[in-house]
C-alpha cells in the first residue's frame, strides 16, 4: 500500500515585489518548499509507519521543481521517493490543470490509499487544489485535518478529524482520500545531517507530462490585464511612548477626530 | 430552464454574496445543497430560481455529497459555479470543477460577463497583484460567502439529487469552547499576534476591547498552534479579510500574509516593541514600546 504526498517548491509573495505595471518581481524571492508541506509530509510519515505503507512526493510544476535541492528538501523529510513532472507549460497552470495533474500521477503510481497534501501554498493560497484532485479521482476529500488516527489505512477505515466552524468533527472514511492538513496538524522534525545525506540516496523519478493522459480543460483562461493593486494611503505617523499615557491619550485624541471613534 | 450560475451550499446557508454575485450575472440561478434539510428550505426561500437538496442522513458530512453535486452542476452545465470558504464548500466547489473541466478562481474581486468570456479581476499571490482574466468556458469561483440570505417572498420547489453519498460519516462533534463570530460585521477590530506572552493576557486585550468596542482577532499562529483563539478569528490572505474603521494590531509584525487581511481598514494602529517591524510602514498611528504598558494606558485614556 503508498501514501502520496502532494508538495509544492515556490517562493514566498512576502519576497516578491509587484513593479507598477502589475507583474511580479520574484528575482529577489529564494525557492523553497511551500511553508505547509512540511507538515503534510510529517503527518503523513506518522501514518506510513503505522501502516508500513511506502510513502512516495509528487509534484508538478514549470522549471525548477525538479533541481536536486528541492527534491532533496522533500526526501530528507521522511519521503522514501519522489515522481515529478517538470514541465515549463506548468509554470502558469491553473489550480484545475495542476490537480488534473497530479491526479493522473497518483493513477500512474497506482495502489495510493491516501493523499494527503498542506494546507495551502504559500505564493497561491488558493485552497483548492486537494478538493479538485480529489474530484478528478472520485475520492472523498477533508480539508482542515488536524489529526488522523484510528484503525489505520491498512484497513480501509480512517478516522479523522477536522477542523469546522465552532469545533471538530470527528469523520470515518471508508476507501481511498484526500486529506488536506491544517497548519497544526503535526510538527515537523527538522532534518539533520543524516536525513540529509540518506536523501541523496533516495530515487527521484523524472515524469514526462506527455506520458499522462492528462484531460484537457474545457476553460480557456486568458490574462487580459494586470495592476498593482491601489493600497490605502497611511499616515505612517510614530507617536512618542516615552510616557505610555500621555501616548495614550494622544492615540485616543487622534482617533476622535478621524472620527473612527 | 438553464442554469448560467450555480451556487454550492454545505452546512450553513450563509450565501447573501453568492447570491448578489451570481444575480449580477444575469440568468437563472440554481443552488445545489449538500447539507440538512433545513439549510435547503432556506436557500428556496432566498430568491434562487431551483434548489436541488442532496438528501444524504443527518450523520453523512457535506462532503459525502460531492458526487451529488458534481452531477447536479454537469447535468445543467453553467458558466459559473460559486461557493463560499468553508472547508466543505471547498471540496463540493473542486468536485464540480473537476467534472466541469472548469477553472478555478479564489481571488475574485469583480465578475462580469463579456459576450462569450466571464471576465474576473482576481488578486493573486497573496493579494499581492491583480490580473484582470477572461475565461471561456466553465468557471468555478470561491467567494466570501456572505451572511444567511432573508426570506424573499414565495419559496421555489425542492428537487432531490440521486446519486449516492461517498463512504464517510461523522462519529464525534466536539465544540471548541470559542465563540463564533464574524470579523466582517465588526466596525472595530484588534488583531493579537505572538507580541503577547501568554494567553492569560488575553483579559488584558479583553478590557481594551470592551472600552473600544471592538472585536478581538488575531494573527494566524495565535489560532493555529498556540490555539488561544477559533481560527474564524485569524486575519490574512488564509483567513479573514475585512474592513472595518479602525484596526489596532498588538504585538503584530505585520507579515504581508497577515497584512493583506486588513488593507481595508481605515484606519491602521499598531503597537509593537520593534521599531523595525514591518507594520509600522502600513499603519496610520504607530506605537513602539511595550505593550503591556500601553494597553492599559489606552484603555484608561479611553475612559
Amino acid at each position: 500500500m503508498r501514501i502520496v504526498v502532494a508538495y509544492k517548491w515556490t517562493r514566498d509573495p512576502a519576497e516578491a515585489t509587484v513593479r507598477a505595471d502589475g507583474t511580479v518581481d520574484w528575482s529577489r524571492a529564494k525557492p523553497g518548499l511551500s511553508a505547509y508541506d512540511p507538515v503534510a509530509i510529517e503527518l503523513a510519515r506518522q501514518l506510513a509507519e503505522v501502516a508500513g505503507a511506502e510513502l512516495i512526493g509528487i509534484t508538478a510544476g514549470g522549471k525548477g521543481v525538479a533541481v536536486p535541492i528541492a527534491s532533496k528538501a522533500a526526501l530528507s523529510r521522511g519521503l522514501d521517493r519522489v515522481v515529478i513532472v517538470e514541465d515549463e507549460s506548468l509554470a502558469e497552470a491553473g489550480r484545475s490543470e495542476l490537480a488534473a495533474v497530479l491526479a493522473e500521477m497518483v493513477r500512474y503510481i497506482g495502489d495510493v490509499d491516501l493523499v494527503v497534501t498542506g494546507d495551502s501554498s504559500v505564493d497561491v493560497a488558493a485552497k483548492m487544489v486537494p478538493a479538485v484532485l480529489a474530484g478528478e479521482l472520485g475520492w472523498p476529500a477533508v480539508a482542515e485535518v488536524t489529526a488522523v488516527s484510528g484503525t489505520g489505512v491498512q484497513a480501509g477505515a480512517l478516522r479523522v478529524e477536522q477542523a469546522v466552524p465552532g469545533g471538530v468533527q470527528v469523520l470515518e472514511i471508508c476507501g481511498p482520500a484526500v486529506l488536506a492538513a491544517s497548519a497544526d496538524a503535526a510538527v515537523p522534525r527538522v532534518p539533520g545531517m543524516k536525513e540529509l545525506l540518506a536523501a541523496a540516496r533516495k530515487p527521484v523519478e523524472l515524469l514526462e507530462l506527455a506520458a499522462l493522459k492528462v484531460p484537457p480543460s474545457n476553460a480557456i483562461m486568458t490574462v487580459a490585464g494586470r495592476s498593482r493593486p491601489e493600497r490605502k494611503a497611511r499616515k505612517g505617523q510614530l507617536i512618542d511612548t516615552s510616557d505610555p499615557a500621555v501616548a495614550a491619550a494622544e492615540l485616543v485624541a487622534a482617533l476622535r477626530e478621524a472620527g473612527t471613534l | 430552464m438553464s442554469v448560467n450560475a450555480w451556487i454550492i451550499v454545505g452546512d450553513q446557508p450563509a450565501i447573501s454574496n453568492l447570491i448578489t454575485v451570481a444575480r449580477s450575472l444575469g440568468g437563472p440561478v440554481g443552488a445545489v445543497v449538500a447539507g440538512p434539510r433545513s439549510v435547503a428550505e432556506t436557500v428556496a426561500a432566498s430568491g434562487v430560481d431551483k434548489v436541488v437538496w442532496c438528501g444524504a442522513p443527518d450523520d453523512v458530512p457535506a462532503e459525502a455529497s460531492a458526487p451529488a453535486v458534481a452531477e447536479t452542476v454537469a447535468a445543467d452545465p453553467p458558466r459559473v459555479v460559486l461557493a463560499g470558504r468553508n472547508p466543505g464548500e471547498r471540496v463540493l466547489l473542486g468536485a464540480a470543477a473537476a467534472r466541469l473541466k472548469a477553472a478555478v478562481l479564489t481571488g475574485a474581486c469583480t465578475v462580469s460577463i463579456d459576450g462569450g468570456d466571464v471576465i474576473v479581476v482576481n488578486a493573486v499571490f497573496g493579494d499581492i497583484a491583480e490580473e484582470t482574466v477572461a475565461v471561456c468556458g466553465p468557471v468555478a469561483l470561491l467567494l466570501d460567502g456572505g451572511s444567511v440570505p432573508p426570506a424573499a417572498g414565495d419559496s421555489v420547489p425542492i428537487e432531490e439529487a440521486a446519486a449516492a453519498p461517498l463512504a464517510m460519516r461523522v462519529i464525534e462533534t466536539r465544540t471548541s469552547g470559542f465563540d463564533q463570530v464574524d470579523l466582517g460585521e465588526a466596525h472595530r477590530v484588534i488583531g493579537v499576534g505572538r507580541g503577547l506572552a501568554a494567553k492569560e493576557d488575553l483579559a488584558m486585550v479583553e478590557a481594551l476591547a470592551k472600552a473600544v468596542n471592538a472585536e478581538i482577532a488575531c494573527s494566524r499562529p495565535v489560532a493555529e498552534g498556540l490555539n488561544w483563539m477559533g481560527k474564524d478569528r485569524y486575519i490574512g490572505s488564509s483567513g479573514a479579510h475585512i474592513a472595518p474603521q479602525l484596526y489596532l494590531a498588538i504585538g503584530i509584525s505585520g507579515q504581508l500574509q497577515h497584512m493583506v487581511g486588513v488593507q481595508g481598514a481605515q484606519t491602521i494602529v499598531a503597537i509593537n516593541s520593534d521599531p523595525n517591524a514591518a507594520v509600522f510602514s502600513q499603519t496610520d498611528y504607530g506605537l513602539v514600546g511595550d505593550l503591556y504598558q500601553l494597553v492599559p494606558a489606552i484603555t484608561a485614556a479611553l475612559k
